[in-house]
Formats: C-alpha cells, sequence, structure tokens
C-alpha cells in the first residue's frame, strides 16, 4: 500500500484526489458499457468498408454466415479450411464441423465431431489437427485426413468446464503442442459455474494442478445453485469440488493431463508431456519464425466465488518448465497485492496456496481486460510487420465477467514482441470502439482467429459472429460468423 | 486552488467526448522522442490493460481529457478508487516523466488539440 493515497499533502497530490474523484471514486456508479450489452439485432450486416486498417492494405469478406467458426489453417496450396465450433457460451450446441472453404465462399465438409467445441485448427503434411474443446465428453486433440477420417490423438483431457483444450499447433520437432483451460476462473468452484452450464452437468469436476500444490485453507462461502430455494450456503476451497472446503497444508495432488497448461503429444502419437503451467486459458498458441513457442492466455475475471479485479490478458512466451502464475498470480503479481486486484465491494482474492510453485515471469505483453485475445500468429515479409505477433480481440463479455467502462477489444492487434509495444492493426470504424452490432456498422463482431497463408501474403480473421451479453451469460446468434481477409495492396 | 479549478474545468468539459486514436484511424505514432519512447514502454506495462491505446476499458479513457503533466503524475502516484497506485519501486521517478510524457503525446495524436 503506498501510503502517500492517505496523505495527499502537497498540491500534487490534492491535484490528484480531485482528479481522481472523477475518473475513478465514482466507478461504483457509473454503469457498465461492454461492447455486447445491446439487444440481440435481428440481422447481420458486412461491410469491408467498415472495417480501418493502415494505408495500403485491404479487407474483404471471404465467406459469411458460418456458425460459431473458431479458428482457420491452410493446406500446401494456401486453400483456406475453418472450423465451426457446434457450441457456444450460451449453451447453445450444434455439431462442430471442419469445412474447406471454397473460392466463391461456398463451403464443402471435411469432417464433423461430437464433443463441442471445435476451438482450434492447424494443418501439416497432409493432416489438420484440431483442438476438440470437449465441453461434451471431455477434451482431445484429433487429427482429421483430407477425406475426413478423425482419429484421436490425446483423450481424457479435462474440458468439462468454463475453459477448454484450445488451439494445437505442430512444432519443428514433431510434436503437437496445444493450450488447455481451466475450469474455473481462479480455482475456486462457484455459482458463476452454474451460470455457465456446466456445473449442474457435472457437479464434481474441479481444476486438477499440473504437479502436487500445497493449499492454504482459504475457503470461499457460497449460494448453492445445486439445491432448490434460497439460503443454502456451501464452502468449497481451491482445487477441490464444489462445497469441499479445503484445509491448511492440504496437498492437492498434480497430474497430467492438467488444467491450465501448454502440452504437447508427437505428432504420430505417443506419451503426453508438460511444457509448461500456470495458464488460465491458453488459447493462441503460435511460433514465432524464430521457432520460439508464445501463448495468449484469457486473464481472470471479477465473478463467481473468488473474483479478480483489473487483470489484462497476457502474452507469454513460453519457457519449458515454467509455471506462469495461476491461480495466485498476475502477470508475476501476486494477487496478494489487494490495492491491484480487489473487485469493489467484495473481498480481496488473496492467494490460495501455502507454497508457490515457482517465481511467475513478467509477460511479453499485457493486453486489454476482458479483451479475450484468442488467435495469434506471426507477421511475414510478405504482409508486413514480419515478426511481430498479430493476435484477435475476440471483444469482452461485460458485465457478467466485471465492469467495463467502454468496449474492449473487438479488433486485431499487433505486438513488437521485444518491446511488448502494442499497435491496433484492424478496428472498426465510427465514433466508438465495440462490435459492428453496437456501431450500426457492418465491420467486426468478434475477431477470435487470426492467421497467415503459407506464403504470407495474406491475414484472414475468423469472426465468430455476433454475441450480446446479459449480466448472466451470453447470447449468441447462430449464423453469423465471417471469414475476413486483408492483404496489402498490389500483392493480389 | 487555480490548478484544482482547471482540472475539474477540463473534467468536465472533455469527460463525455470520447475521441478514438486507434492507429487505423488517425495513424501510427511515429517520431517519439527518448522520453515518449521510454513512456510508451511503461505505459505498455502498467496502463495499457486499462486504458487500451488511452480509451475506455476497465477504466475510463485518457485520450480525451486535457490532464496536466502534474496530475498525471500525481494521478499514478496516488492511485484512489478502483485505480491501484504505483510507488517508485514500480514506476521509478524518471519513468513516471517519460509516462506522462507518452500520455500527452498519446492524446495529441491524429488532432491538433493540446
Amino acid at each position: 500500500m503506498n501510503p502517500a493515497r492517505r496523505s495527499p499533502r502537497r498540491p500534487a497530490l490534492a491535484a490528484a484526489f480531485l482528479l481522481s474523484l472523477g475518473l475513478t471514486s465514482c466507478y461504483n456508479l457509473l454503469p457498465s458499457k461492454g461492447g455486447g450489452q445491446i439487444s440481440p439485432p435481428t440481422t447481420r450486416a458486412v461491410r469491408a468498408a467498415d472495417i480501418a486498417v493502415p494505408a495500403g492494405y485491404r479487407v474483404e469478406a471471404v465467406a459469411t454466415g458460418l456458425n460459431f467458426p473458431t479458428a482457420v489453417a491452410f493446406d500446401e496450396s494456401g486453400r483456406p479450411y475453418v472450423l465451426e465450433a457446434g457450441y457456444s457460451y450460451g449453451e447453445v450446441f450444434g455439431v462442430p464441423k471442419l469445412l474447406r472453404v471454397e473460392a466463391n465462399g461456398s463451403r464443402t465438409e471435411i469432417a464433423r465431431g461430437q464433443r463441442p467445441p471445435w476451438n482450434g485448427l492447424d494443418y501439416a503434411n497432409g493432416t489438420f489437427f484440431v483442438g476438440e474443446g470437449g465441453e461434451v465428453g471431455g477434451g482431445r486433440i484429433v487429427k482429421i485426413t483430407r477425406e475426413g477420417a478423425v482419429t484421436p490423438l490425446v483423450e481424457n483431457l479435462p474440458s468439462l468446464g468454463d475453459h477448454h483444450t484450445n488451439r494445437p499447433v505442430v512444432g519443428r520437432d514433431g510434436y503437437v503442442y496445444f493450450g488447455q483451460g481451466t475450469a474455473t476462473n481462479s480455482a475456486v468452484v462457484g455459482p458463476d459455474n452454474a451460470d455457465y452450464g456446466w456445473l449442474k452437468r457435472h457437479p464434481e469436476f474441479h481444476d486438477t494442478p499440473c504437479a502436487d500444490v500445497t493449499l492454504a485453507g482459504r475457503n470461499f462461502e457460497s449460494d448453492n445453485p445445486l439445491t432448490p430455494g434460497e439460503g443454502d450456503r456451501v464452502t468449497t476451497g481451491a482445487f477441490l469440488p464444489f462445497g469441499t472446503p479445503s484445509q491448511a497444508g492440504q496437498v492437492v495432488r498434480g497430474a497430467l493431463p492438467c488444467a491450465g497448461a501448454v502440452m504437447r503429444v508427437p505428432v504420430n502419437g505417443g506419451p503426453l508431456e508438460l511444457v509448461a503451467w500456470g495458464f488460465r486459458n491458453p488459447f493462441g498458441l503460435a511460433f514465432s519464425p524464430q521457432g520460439t513457442l508464445y501463448v495468449t492466455d484469457n486473464s481472470y475475471d471479477e465473478r463467481g466465488s473468488r473474483p479478480v479485479y483489473g487483470t489484462g490478458d497476457t502474452l507469454w512466451r513460453v519457457t519449458p518448465g515454467t509455471w506462469y502464475g495461476w491461480p495466485d498470480f498476475h502477470a508475476g503479481r501476486p494477487l496478494s497485492d489487494a490495492d491491484h486486484f480487489t473487485p469493489q465491494g467484495k473481498p480481496p482474492p488473496g492467494q490460495v496456496l501455502a507454497r508457490q510453485p515457482g517465481t511467475p515471469p513478467k509477460p511479453t505483453a499485457l493486453l486489454g481486460v476482458h479483451s479475450s485475445s484468442n488467435g495469434m500468429d506471426f507477421g511475414r515479409e510478405a504482409f508486413g510487420y514480419a515478426g511481430e505477433a498479430f493476435i484477435s480481440q475476440f471483444g469482452d463479455l461485460a458485465p457478467g465477467v466485471g465492469k467495463a467502462l467502454g468496449p474492449v477489444g473487438y479488433r486485431v492487434v499487433r505486438v513488437n514482441v521485444a518491446t511488448g509495444v502494442i499497435t491496433d492493426f484492424a478496428v472498426n470504424r465510427g465514433r466508438e470502439n465495440g462490435p459492428a452490432s453496437k456501431l450500426g456498422g457492418g465491420g467486426f463482431e468478434r475477431p477470435t482467429d487470426v492467421r497467415f497463408t503459407p506464403s504470407g501474403d495474406a491475414l484472414y480473421v475468423v469472426d465468430f459472429g455476433v454475441m450480446t451479453t446479459t449480466e448472466k451469460g451470453q447470447i449468441p446468434q447462430q449464423n453469423t460468423g465471417v471469414l475476413w481477409r486483408i492483404t496489402r495492396e498490389g500483392t493480389r | 486552488m487555480k490548478r484544482l479549478l482547471f482540472v475539474a474545468l477540463a473534467l468536465g468539459l472533455t469527460a463525455c467526448l470520447p475521441l478514438r486514436r486507434d492507429a487505423p484511424l488517425v495513424g501510427e505514432l511515429t517520431n517519439l522522442t527518448a522520453s515518449e519512447e521510454r513512456g510508451q514502454l511503461v505505459y505498455m506495462a502498467n496502463c495499457q490493460q486499462c486504458h487500451p491505446g488511452g480509451a475506455a476499458g476497465v477504466g475510463p479513457s485518457l485520450n480525451d481529457k486535457p490532464l496536466p503533466h502534474l496530475a498525471i503524475r500525481a494521478q499514478t502516484r496516488a492511485g484512489l478508487g478502483a485505480m491501484p497506485a504505483f510507488d517508485k519501486s514500480e514506476i521509478s521517478d524518471a519513468d513516471l516523466d517519460a509516462l506522462a510524457d507518452y500520455v500527452v503525446r498519446l492524446r495529441r495524436q491524429g488532432t491538433s488539440a493540446p
């Protein structure tokens, strides 16, 4: 705690005090203005001209009407393939599909699955690799031939909760790397997980650490959404099932597979290996031109029994064997720093582990709080900004994940991974930021993946489609997804 | 007292006038001074997550308020309400000066306003 906050003696601090009153202390009174806090639109407009990109670049819509698309990849000839998730937050279930996008925007089905959502896609040597989210049935990494034959490469991944099995990428070393999200926001199962839908389906499900952890014995009391009526309260500890309290010094055994991790498996099958852990929802994985693995991580929300305030999404350089801090750190800073992480009117999140498994590093870049920074790829010479990380930002899910004073995300940014400087690359035009449905335009709704073509001359952006939000959750609109293409003028 | 009135007046005049500074709309920040470059790194490590690009996010927008250099530095040190305080162990005095330079430059990008 900075003592200067409590004794504004000098004029500068007096000025700051007044300024702060204006800027922040009425925070509680200000309404949330997240990008999705609108009435669901009846139709989705698609107009490339409503998206602004740097001079010399051009945007076009390649395919429209996609149903919850989440990822794009290319075969050797540069033909694009997209995944349709088959599931969306808001508990809308469908059929996950791998589709080839033809030159006229029509689609040819290659394969379909049974364990949605299909979250991530890669292609190498004639084979597709899909991160099968497993909200139903548990997560898997599956291989799909060009003819559509599906075979599992990894099974029984812990994906029944908030976050799922995410994008796989094939490394030069013959391994398939992928991210596995956590079950919860901050390791404590709570009523928010009932809002997400899964707690009632799997009341025993919880986060599993990748190595043994010793608990501090902190417990969290909440309503019990699993019983009818009001007034039923339960107590839950970290890394334990809902309604199970923890004890100080209690050891929770680690296991593999585990939650909040990057793992890998040989491309032709073999034992699963841990690469790094302590992530929350490592969604986007990509190798830099130098062969270094980077991952985007969706940070904590202000929800559930252990809400955490003010944690931006992170871009990490992945160093094997490292613990990255979840559930007790954010971007290298301990959550015991109450000044940074305490939600208004709520208790500080504190720390749930008695001993930390390591010293978490600082991130490569710190992206917007609730921006949902998801898909990632690295720029090439043919496109420009070579070596920079391009990241798609799905956009905030306020107010359910916390308050936002303005829409966050809904764009593609690029990151200089040497400096951490973030620069907007593609944004919706308009007086304010937000999804097209809020702005009344035809640009981005929720960009969720980016991928360069094999030749590196075009960036494809997967736009999930319209998703509006309420305090209790999300309202997605089926068949509103778009595949966009951004090219450098004169290269196509 | 004049400073307090100025800050209050500036806040009142501009708080409802959001202006976007996104690079594809107004151009990229170029020709930064050495101090602004240093401030940009400080901003990215500490401020960007709540005020992305100077716009509103979890925190309020910064790039539509003609905050004086002094107020930016004081607010960063003191915090208040939802904003945390950043002491010298987190942002040195020199980095804080650079940060204020960058925030002022960010606000000027794409506009002739001060």
